[in-house]
């Protein structure tokens, strides 16, 4: 037990006598673990949060839901229900009226004028409400809101144009609303549209009130449309629907569907989306645990080598190699511990950090931060584990060396001049002091290659965070710019079916004073086909020679006579043609006046457009026969006539027959930031710890180096040399590694910025191609803390060499 | 008041110079209320056990270190009155050193580290070039050798080279021949001595007695103090005579 705390002590002394740089060290195991216990404890904190929130508010086990437009006495329906041969298997039903419209929540400051959902719930029902509305602000619905024009406006909708807990709604047909709080509801924690728009809460409201109230607004007294259902755990689900389906009939001959938790897309994608972006944040996690790593490795190695002499003594005394091995190992276990303490209050601080923005961008009732002691413990594991590993390697070389060699001191230890001959040919008549800092660094090839990858290791973190933040808005700016182009006022009207284009209805719509030009367009569902492969599409037919707005290309030509699809470049590559290739694409087309069936045409790829998003795709309108549409438009795009505002159309096109909802362009981008909002948000934090971390890298690598290089330093001074020409060749030194550090820091910053775009979040989110465009701003500040930070370490170590004790430092034994 | 500079034979002037340090709790007295004139040109050996002083009072000369009390005067300049900077200048423009384990740059070559010197003193050196400097030291065929591709008396030759390069009046040596065989040992101080010929001032500090043999003038230490001061015991040896 003496001995252990002798080697203790001992090593204990080794961490004072380079604390600054143990310190640093032990903050950079800590970012790297504090990082991976931070970001992946956030995935069992969504899991549990989801959990608990669908549990909250009584999410449905079964889902039925009316063909369109069909509607069904609900009391009877009800009573249907309970004569199936499972009732018992039924713990709750929630029948509810759902019903389309458009919202007006325009407030003095803004026009809000939306396509929204009524849903009407009913209020004396058993509680707790099967997918129950949770209260973020105001009150809820009770029993006195019956049949009353009193609603709950869906939260995210609200919390995204900032509205107050209560005001004034207007819905189609200029019925007005009172709404007296805001609610989130399960189906909609993230927001989808029947257009299947996501996180489209600026485009989309929900407004909840009793179903009587419902009943009202959409004269259907008595009628619903839609039932909630929760079951018992023993509870057949096919079965049982089999019975419900032949109990409607029973009531009467309508199209019915049903849906099971997992074919809600908002609940589909909460829950898949954890797995996704657990494997990217993972990822991060490991790149910042492999710098860590590497800063342990390297202070390892540099602690190693100075206990040389010591541990051939030691090996000469016949102490077992095992025990040597104590002592350097004991400090990286020193190291590792105070990183991991420091690492799990990162860890904290970090998760907390990713539990506001998470918290932000998704919201639910209940979100649920508990400690995950066993991520925690990973996390500490990692830390503790890889620094002893990076320090087993030093130690074994150590003891490698024969104890002859290693007791060896003055000049019998004469390092080799390393690469510093490729220099003596070329040194020229330029000043000694002027070569030294290149001739040291190339003397010791082994010692500034440590400091060089530190330095990249830095470096390439910090490209990585702030080239994909810079991709991000990249890939922004291309999607903004494409669907802009000439055209920033553009807006899209939706109609609620598809009309002629010299029908009453889109003349009414063109010939209002307050549009300037307004294209017909079609927008349907579709998929493309190639060789086996199949991605899912959004077919928007417009005008090719719309003089208004048509799609940008990147590649090839616009479609000629023949059919032809200019698709985005992601498509183009899962599905693995070019321009001038020919593919399949299952589309609509009208069968009869009011019947649509699938079919497939051959078509040509005649280009690619530059927006990002896998599923668009685009046709000339002229096309549209193959669909049997020619002459029909479902969409119309829109531009404001001159002096006329977006609010002025919006309000203009509010309550006009045929339209389902009204979009400036600019709300259609609002969406796609919106999707990869979580990873700018959450790379908004890491980009401070990105920072942090270079700096502390960068230091500790070049700080290393300049205290190796002490005994030189005290040569120059017994010369007379002055300390600011001291200072100077030590920054050129720093200069010159930091220079090369940071340029292969920037390169593989960019190679691990390609893996983690193209590998990692192309597998995670799909449907986006991310631009790979690191901004110069990122290679500005990367050369600002590798250069800049790296090369005036030395001036931070001004007074230890104003300090310095000459002779003491002269005589040091090698 | 004194002044900063005096008018001396001596081309150094120690008065009752101490260094003291502190280690712990425990008050060191290294050298102890020394008072020391050397000449131009005299070949001194300053003798000692370990722990007597000899090195601190190098050091002290040199300006390498301060002292606690006591004056010194070097060409007739006070440098225990210097500050940071001018006692850098002193260092480049007065004193030159060679160490015990020569403490030459890795990077450089022989011919550059010996070029350090001439550019370190920032002015033509007497004796000429650096090439010229390691001519004299019998190293004109390793010009373009590292330090870590010569032995150790070529080491120890190319340090006096870079200490002679500086053409400073004053060669301090710390057991230059410490680390080095008899042969060599001897071959390195036939080159210090060939300094005092040529006027230099050269200051030796060893524990080898033999060494002193050679010297004009033998300083000897004990504790910190000067315990002898003269000519060698017997009389002024030749080189070719030492042995140990």
């Amino acid at each position: 037990m003496r001995g252990w705390l002798l080697w203790l002590r001992w090593s204990w002394s080794d961490l004072r006598r380079r604390w600054l740089q143990v310190v640093a060290i032990a903050l950079i195991v800590a970012l790297g673990t504090g990082i991976y216990s931070g970001l992946v404890s956030t995935s069992p904190w969504r899991q549990e949060s989801n959990d608990a929130s669908y549990d909250l508010l009584n999410m449905y086990d079964l889902r039925l839901s009316l063909t369109q437009g069909s509607y069904l006495d609900g009391a009877a329906l009800l009573d249907a229900f309970t004569h199936v041969e499972h009732a018992d298997w039924i713990t709750a039903v929630e029948p509810r009226l759902i019903l389309p419209t458009l919202v007006d929540a325009s407030t003095d400051a803004q026009a809000i004028i939306t396509p929204g959902r009524l849903i009407g719930t009913d209020l004396a029902g058993t509680l707790p409400h099967v997918n129950d509305v949770y209260i973020t602000a105001g009150r809820g619905l009770d029993s006195a809101d019956v049949g009353e024009p009193v609603a709950v406006l869906e939260h995210k909708f609200a919390a995204y144009y900032g509205l107050p807990p209560e005001g004034d709604l207007l819905l189609s047909g200029d019925r007005m609303l009172h709404y007296v709080g805001t609610g989130l509801s399960p189906e909609y924690f993230i927001v989808f549209t029947d257009e299947g728009g996501m996180m489209a809460e600026a485009n989309f409201a929900v407004v909840f009130v009793s179903l009587e109230t419902a009943q009202a607004l959409g004269e259907r007294p008595g009628q619903i449309n839609d039932v909630l259902l929760t079951l018992t755990a023993d509870a057949d689900r096919e079965v049982l629907q089999a019975e419900l389906e032949a109990a409607v009939q029973g009531v009467a001959d309508v199209g019915l569907s049903f849906m099971l938790p997992q074919d809600d897309q908002a609940y589909t994608m909460l829950y898949e989306d954890i797995e996704g972006d657990e494997l990217f944040w993972r990822w991060m996690a490991y790149l910042f645990l492999a710098g860590a790593v590497f800063g342990a490795f390297s202070l390892a190695t540099r602690l190693v080598e100075a206990q040389r002499r010591e541990i051939g003594i030691q090996m000469a005394l016949g102490v077992p190699p095992i025990r040597i091995a104590i002592r350097p190992l004991l400090v990286a276990l020193q190291i590792a511990v105070l990183g991991v303490v420091f690492g799990v209050i990162t860890g904290l601080l970090i998760g907390d950090a990713f539990g506001v923005v998470l918290q932000e961008m998704m919201p639910l009732p209940v979100f649920l931060k508990p400690f995950q002691p066993r991520t925690f413990l990973e996390g500490a594991a990692l830390g503790i584990i890889l620094p002893l590993l990076a320090t087993v390697i030093p130690v074994v070389r150590a003891l490698r060396v024969e104890p002859v060699d290693a007791i060896k001191t003055g000049h019998l230890v004469a390092k080799g001049g390393g690469l510093a001959p490729a220099l003596t040919r070329r040194s020229g008549a330029s000043r000694v002091l002027t070569q030294m800092p290149l001739r040291n660094l190339l003397c010791a090839p082994r010692r500034t290659l440590l400091t060089v990858l530190g330095i990249a290791a830095a470096i390439t973190l910090l490209v990585l965070i702030l080239g994909m933040l810079d991709s991000f808005d990249a890939t922004l700016d291309q999607a903004r710019a494409e669907l802009y182009q000439a055209s920033p006022q553009r807006m899209v009207v939706q109609l609620n079916f598809f009309y002629p284009e010299n029908s009453p209805v889109i003349s009414s719509i063109s010939q209002l004073p307050e549009i300037g030009t307004a294209d017909p367009a079609l927008q349907l569902g579709g998929y493309l086909m190639h060789e086996g492969k199949t991605v899912e599409t959004l077919l928007d037919m417009v005008s090719m020679e719309s003089p208004l707005w048509r799609p940008s290309l990147q590649r090839g030509t616009y479609p000629g006579e023949q059919p032809g699809v200019l698709i985005s470049e992601i498509a183009a590559r899962e599905l693995g043609v070019q321009p001038g290739d020919t593919i399949t694409l299952r589309h609509p087309q009208r069968t009869g006046l009011l019947s649509y069936g699938w079919i497939e045409s051959e078509v040509e790829v005649s280009g690619i457009h530059p927006l990002p998003l896998r599923f668009q795709t685009y046709m000339d309108l002229q096309q549209a026969d193959l669909m049997g549409l020619a002459g029909w438009a479902n969409t119309l795009q829109v531009a404001p006539a001159s002096g006329v505002t977006q609010d002025e159309v919006k309000q203009a096109l509010f309550g006009q027959f045929g339209v389902a909802s009204v979009q400036p362009i600019s709300a259609i981008i609002r969406v796609f930031e919106d999707l990869i909002g979580e990873f700018v948000d959450m790379f908004a934090v890491m980009q401070a710890a990105a920072v942090f971390l270079a700096v502390l890298i960068a230091y500790n690598s070049t700080s290393i180096s300049l205290d190796e290089r002490q005994r030189e330093m005290a040569t120059l001074f017994a010369f007379g040399v002055q300390v600011r020409t001291a200072l100077r060749v030590s920054i050129v030194e720093n200069l010159l590694m930091s220079l090369v550090g940071t340029v292969l820091g920037c390169g593989l910053g960019i190679l691990f910025l390609v893996f983690m775009m193209k590998g990692v979040f192309a597998e995670v989110t799909p449907d986006i191609s991310i631009t790979i465009a690191p901004h110069l701003v990122t290679f500005g500040l990367a050369l600002l803390v590798g250069v800049l930070v790296a090369a005036l370490t030395p001036t931070l170590n001004l007074r230890k060499l104003l300090r310095m004790d000459i002779p003491a430092t002269l005589r040091v034994m090698e | 008041m004194k002044t900063r500079e005096r008018t001396t034979g001596n081309i150094i002037e120690l008065e009752e110079v101490s260094k003291k340090y502190q280690l712990g709790e425990v008050c060191v007295t290294a050298v102890d209320n020394i008072s020391l004139g050397i000449a131009p040109g005299e070949f001194v050996v300053v003798l000692g056990p370990s722990g007597s002083g000899k090195t601190t009072l190098l050091n002290l000369i040199g300006a390498l270190d301060t002292a606690s009390s006591g004056d010194i005067c070097m060409d007739g300049k006070y440098i225990t009155r210097m500050n940071r900077a001018e006692r850098s200048r002193y260092r480049r423009e007065t004193v030159s050193f060679v160490f015990q384990s020569f403490n030459l740059f890795p990077g450089l070559t022989a011919l550059e580290n010996v070029q350090f010197g001439v550019e370190s003193a920032e002015r033509k050196p007497n004796g000429g070039t650096a090439k010229e400097m390691l001519s004299r030291v019998g190293l004109e065929h390793r010009l373009h050798h590292f330090p870590h591709q010569l032995s150790g008396g070529e080491q120890q030759r190319v340090a006096i080279a870079r200490a002679l390069a500086t053409g400073n009046p004053i060669l301090l040596a710390d057991e230059p021949t410490g680390e080095l065989d008899f042969k060599t040992g001897i071959q390195i101080l036939e080159l210090l001595h060939e300094q005092s010929h040529s006027g230099r001032t050269v200051l030796i500090v060893t524990h080898n007695r033999e060494i002193a043999r050679v010297a004009d003038r033998v300083v000897e230490l004990s504790s910190g103090h000067i315990v002898r001061d003269g000519v060698p015991e017997n009389h002024i040896a030749a080189i070719a005579d030492l042995s140990w």
